[in-house]
């Protein structure tokens, strides 16, 4: 691309052209290196979001929990044996025999071994449905909302035949018809529809974002349209996102838990819902006292990773905002928050 | 933590200053505030943004307040009501003397009485009438609201709505009627002024009440403001940034800086001989039509952060004359004379080392004017821009019907190299339009729009190269906007936004000398250090420096021409100055064409003029006048540029604020625009000639630049030489609510 050429009046600015008393000509001296620049790439991407997040109790406390799940779904299952038939008396209570820590079902298997050989293919559902439904409607939503015009009329009338399909019906029939045997599958049929609510909030989102002067200004620079929806628009949804993708996540294991424990989903692997389901079903937990432990660990399980969950996202948009950011960034001025001060001030007054 | 040592100190000086009651009482005080402190707890420190204030507000006059964003007075209007929000603490005295002995301490009031006495004793109007009404309920059901919660009469309550809101040259019936959205933003303004006047109160406080509005908004609004003030006897304390608006209206003037008044007199006094050195140097620094072009320069520095307001006199670091005892000491008020004081130690010599009038040494400005080339960068030929009405969200969405908005109308325009060209005119006239047609960023209706030659619609369609290929004329054609608050990516800092223009043409470039570039820039421009404004997020900084940036990054792209949409209206008007300086230097230095779009006729001549450029005068889609800069101030000869000329606020405080010299102060519809002339319906000259014709700018082609769409400029054999003078009739619907009473005001 020779733009220098066609300039008629020679005024395009490149670095050897201007003269050197125009800060347009400048030429950087010294050489930053590329370590330096990992570095505070590092410190930008990596070291100033965790910090922010730990700075907030709640963020922390979710961000323990999760971790704890991940560290019981990775090393946990590694450390404790899968549970065995008869590997001990039947139905013992929790805490009374410290080789069954959490007691033992109506087969003699160890309930605490079972909670843990249950998380990998939990976790796997979880992402893969989260991970689903988000990446759907962001994909759809700002597509749709940037581009406008007959891709827009086209994805949401996709969207709102989507949408108007009742969901667990449709899952149920899937299920059903597919018998669907990996985790993974399983995730992404539990939010096969439910990505379309939140498309056409990110869209109608991307509508009012691309209106900013500064996505304007963009275009007007000729800068592409993926360059733009990524720089310009994307940021300023992902607190939005996360806040969704948290959410569907915790949709996720109680879909699934609900449909394993009506026995929908075929029982494959050792699953939290499947716990629940034989507890009810062959101890009758929800009657009597002996077989309560069955149900209810489980029940805590899923109760303890849900609520981590909704902590994170709650400490999480912090991350995402730029005043909190600008000041856990190191290379700002200590100084700076006088204008989200005078800022704010002025809004009280206005209010 | 020496900060804090730095308050105290600065306190208890200020509390000698606020002692010295003596100089600012005045004969019968309406309102009597001393000692009024606010102050916020900041993790910084206690961040004082009111310090030690006394001030008398004196029955029946017009009281104007006068300071720069951040120097206090939006705390000074709630500090008089009470009315600060937590987490600030208001400290001091504020009494209300109503009618004879009785005092009323305001501070002591219980929340009941307070509400009491803000609507029934003093009322107040804020800017942005928009969010003050309830979208969901008529104007009516808000006067009777508010009549009804304060146990008023209903009937006379009413009564007196109806005759304030026709004081204020509205339509009762019609206004009452409406939903807030149905009302043009200078009627919600008005309307708002009516609602805050029904229960007859004493003291009106308006805290930027216009600065949402045009310029001849502003004006009417203000002209009416002083008929209303005569006939209600009301107390009107005038909060603004802008000193030439409330300089002809305004009784007294104080002046705020830094978070305490440095100069109160009245306001002929105040403007004819101003002392205090802040005073002088914001009254060269704010753009008005009369002082010559080289004699206005910007301020020196930065307005103090209220955590750390400077030891001594709050104004030393800026001031030219500050001393040793400045440092040390905070000024109390020197009486100038007996009812004008100065709060600065030489005050006697400010007017010789800051001279106001030409004398010299002063005069040497750099004249921008650069080579125009022959050839046109961009030329707009017969343009014609609709908008359907559904598909518009903006400002126009608030009219129902689908219907088709000519935004421009038949425009020819061509803008040269170096060339400076302004767009002035009342929002809604399409000048922002017609400023993105020309880089390119809006697509004409009809007509073409050519970048050196090449249709720039043509390049971008067809799949054939063309003679200059699209890429290039986008990368020619940028834009400054006008909000400097959403100009930049609020999630990227300064240094990522400036680097994308780079990554994207100049993807080669090594990245350290990327960063070295925008570094050497940012130093260029005044913001230093620029390694510590480069890791800024937009919100670290003040509205001028984002400005700056916006600047920056349009000049990366090493334009031809640059949109600047309204790029100064929104900064503090003592800082105006300063970026239009600016980006005329960076002109000189880039060879770049402005296009400024600018409601405000000052703002245009500073610029225009300093360049040597032009100013087109734009009127419901259509430029009814365009010309050389000066010509245009000086002689305008369109009936419409002379009322942009009258709503100019100077500085002149001898000429009161006059009637507007035109009949109808609302702009018709611009869905259905009138026939012939489109400015008939408010034009004083109008004849019914005008009504059937359309005048045009080629229509008598006497050979200057300078050249005028109306029939007054055609020879005397045109036919509205001999037509009939147009008479309102009161159902003209085209006629601006109330454009019937105002027929009788205008033959003066
Ligand atoms: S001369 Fe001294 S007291 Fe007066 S404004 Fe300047 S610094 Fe303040
Ligand atoms: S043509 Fe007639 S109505 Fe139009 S501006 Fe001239 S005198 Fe006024």
């Amino acid at each position: 691309m020779s733009i220098e050429e066609t300039v008629p009046d020679g005024g395009t600015i490149t670095g050897d052209e201007a003269s050197a008393d125009t800060p347009f000509g400048t030429v950087s001296s010294g050489t930053m290196s590329r370590r330096d620049r990992y570095k505070m790439l590092a410190n930008e991407w990596v070291i100033a979001p965790f910090k922010i997040l730990w700075d907030d109790w709640r963020a922390r406390v979710g961000t323990l929990i999760i971790l704890a799940y991940v560290l019981m779904g990775t090393v946990g299952v590694r450390l404790v044996d899968p549970p065995r038939v008869g590997e001990g008396d039947r139905l013992v209570s929790p805490f009374e025999d410290m080789s069954h820590p959490l007691g033992t079902d109506n087969m003699g298997n160890d309930i605490f071994a079972q909670i843990v050989h249950a998380t990998p293919p939990m976790l796997e559902m979880i992402v893969a449905g989260a991970v689903f439904t988000t990446v759907m409607a962001v994909v759809v939503g700002t597509l749709s909302g940037y581009k406008g015009g007959w891709t827009d009329q086209l994805l949401m009338t996709f969207n709102d035949i989507l949408m108007t399909i009742p969901g667990l019906p449709l899952v149920i029939v899937i299920a059903v018809i597919l018998e669907p045997r990996s985790p993974w599958l399983v995730g992404v049929i539990i939010t096969v529809n439910a990505w379309a609510g939140l498309a056409r909030a990110i869209r109608s989102q991307v509508l009012t974002l691309r209106e900013e002067s500064y996505v304007e200004a963009s275009r007007l620079m000729g800068i592409s349209t993926p360059q733009i929806v990524m720089k310009d628009i994307m940021p300023g949804l992902m607190p939005y996102i996360l806040v969704n993708f948290v959410n569907s996540a915790r949709s996720v294991i109680f879909a699934s838990v609900g449909l394993y424990f009506l026995g929908i989903l075929p029982f494959t692997e050792l699953n939290w819902g499947v716990m629940m389901n034989l507890s009810y079903e062959t101890g009758g937990a929800l009657y009597t006292w002996e077989t309560a432990h069955w149900l209810l660990a489980p029940m805590v399980t899923i109760v303890i990773l849900s609520f981590g969950l909704i902590l994170f996202s709650q400490g999480t948009d912090r991350v995402f905002n730029p005043r909190v950011r600008a000041r856990h960034t190191s290379a700002a001025d200590p100084e700076e928050g006088d204008e989200d001060m005078s800022g704010e001030v002025a809004t009280h007054i206005r209010g | 933590m020496s900060k804090t040592d730095d308050t105290q100190t600065a306190t208890t000086a200020g509390t000698g200053a606020g002692t010295d009651l003596s100089s600012i009482r005045v004969d019968d005080p309406i309102v009597e505030i001393r000692n009024a402190s606010v102050t916020f707890d900041m993790e910084r420190g206690e961040s004082r943004v009111l310090d030690e204030v006394s001030l008398d507000i004196e029955r029946d006059e017009i009281l104007g307040i006068v300071g720069e964003s951040g120097s206090g007075k939006s705390m000074f209007a709630s500090a008089l009501l009470d009315a600060i929000v937590n987490p600030g603490v208001l400290t001091g005295d504020v009494t209300y003397h109503p009618q004879g002995d009785a005092e009323v301490d305001v501070l002591g009031l219980s929340p009941e009485q307070l509400r009491e006495l803000r609507w029934e004793e003093i009322s107040m109007v804020f800017q942005g009438a928009q969010s003050s009404f309830n979208p969901t309920i008529t104007i009516r059901a808000h006067f009777e609201e508010t009549i009804e919660a304060h146990n008023y009469n209903m009937e006379q309550a009413m009564a007196h709505a109806r005759e304030l809101l026709s004081d204020l040259y509205m339509d009762p019936d019609r206004v009452l009627d409406s939903y807030p959205h149905e009302l043009s933003g200078g009627m919600q303004q008005r309307t708002l002024i009516a609602l805050s006047l029904v229960l007859e109160p004493n003291v009106l406080v308006m805290d930027e009440p216009t600065a949402a509005l045009d310029l001849l908004m502003q004006r009417s609004i203000l002209s009416l403001l002083e008929d209303l003030q005569e006939k209600y006897d009301l107390s009107i304390v005038f909060i603004t940034h802008d000193l030439p608006l409330v300089a002809g209206l305004a009784d007294r003037l104080a002046v705020m800086y830094a978070f305490e008044f440095v100069e109160i007199g009245p306001a002929s006094d105040l403007i004819g001989n101003p002392t205090h050195p802040y005073t002088r140097a914001l009254l060269k620094a704010v753009p008005n039509l009369d002082t010559p072009l080289s004699e206005m320069r910007p301020i020196d520095g930065m307005a103090p952060d209220p955590v750390d307001v400077p030891q001594g006199c709050s104004y030393h670091p800026r001031c030219p004359l500050a001393d040793e005892t400045c440092r040390a000491e905070d000024p109390t008020y020197h009486d100038v004379t007996s009812d004008h004081q100065s709060a600065c130690f030489h005050w006697e010599d400010s007017a010789e080392a800051i001279p106001l009038s030409t004398d010299g040494e002063h005069g040497e400005t750099q004249a921008f004017a650069g080579e125009q080339s022959d050839e046109p960068v961009v030329s707009l030929e017969d343009v014609d821009v609709h908008f359907d009405q559904v598909s518009d969200g903006g400002l126009l969405s608030v009219f129902q019907e689908p219907d088709t908005v000519h935004a421009v109308d038949d425009i020819s325009l061509d803008v040269y190299e170096n060339d400076v060209v302004t767009l002035v005119g009342e929002s809604g006239c399409g000048k922002t339009t017609l400023g993105k047609a020309v880089i390119g960023a809006q697509r004409p209706t009809d007509g073409t729009v050519a970048y050196r030659g090449q249709d720039i619609w043509e390049a971008k369609d067809s799949r054939r190269e063309t003679d200059i290929p699209y890429e290039h004329i986008r990368r020619s054609l940028q834009m400054i906007h006008q909000d400097p608050g959403s100009s930049l990516n609020p999630n990227r800092k300064v240094a990522a936004s400036l680097k994308a223009p780079l990554k994207r043409w100049e993807p080669d470039m090594d990245p350290d000398d990327r960063q070295e570039r925008i570094l050497s820039l940012l130093e260029y421009v005044g913001m230093s250090p620029p390694g510590d404004y480069a890791q800024r997020y937009p919100h670290q900084l003040s509205g001028g420096e984002k400005q700056r940036v916006a600047l920056i990054r349009a000049l990366l792209m090493n334009p031809d021409v640059i949109l600047a949409d309204e790029a100064v209206s929104a900064l503090d008007v003592s800082l105006r100055v300063e970026v239009m300086d600016l980006m005329l230097e960076l002109q000189d230095l880039f060879d770049t064409s402005y296009v400024f779009i600018s409601h405000n006729l000052s703002n245009a001549r500073y610029f225009s003029g300093k360049a040597g450029g032009r100013i087109g005068v734009m009127y419901l889609g259509e430029l009814v006048e365009i010309g050389p800069a000066e010509q245009i101030i000086n002689d305008p000869q369109h009936p419409y540029t002379k009322v942009l000329r009258w709503s100019t606020a100077d500085l002149d405080i001898e000429e009161t604020v006059e009637d507007p010299p035109l009949r109808g102060i609302d702009i018709p519809d611009p869905v259905d625009p009138p026939s012939g002339c489109r400015f008939h319906t408010r034009c004083p000259e109008a004849r019914e000639a005008c009504t059937r014709a359309q005048p045009t700018l080629d229509g008598h082609d006497d050979g200057t630049e300078h050249r005028t769409a109306c029939f007054r400029e055609y020879d005397e054999s045109h036919e509205y030489w001999e037509s009939e003078p147009i008479v309102d009739d009161a159902d003209d619907a085209d006629v601006a609510v109330g454009g019937s009473d105002s027929d009788a005001r205008t033959d003066e």
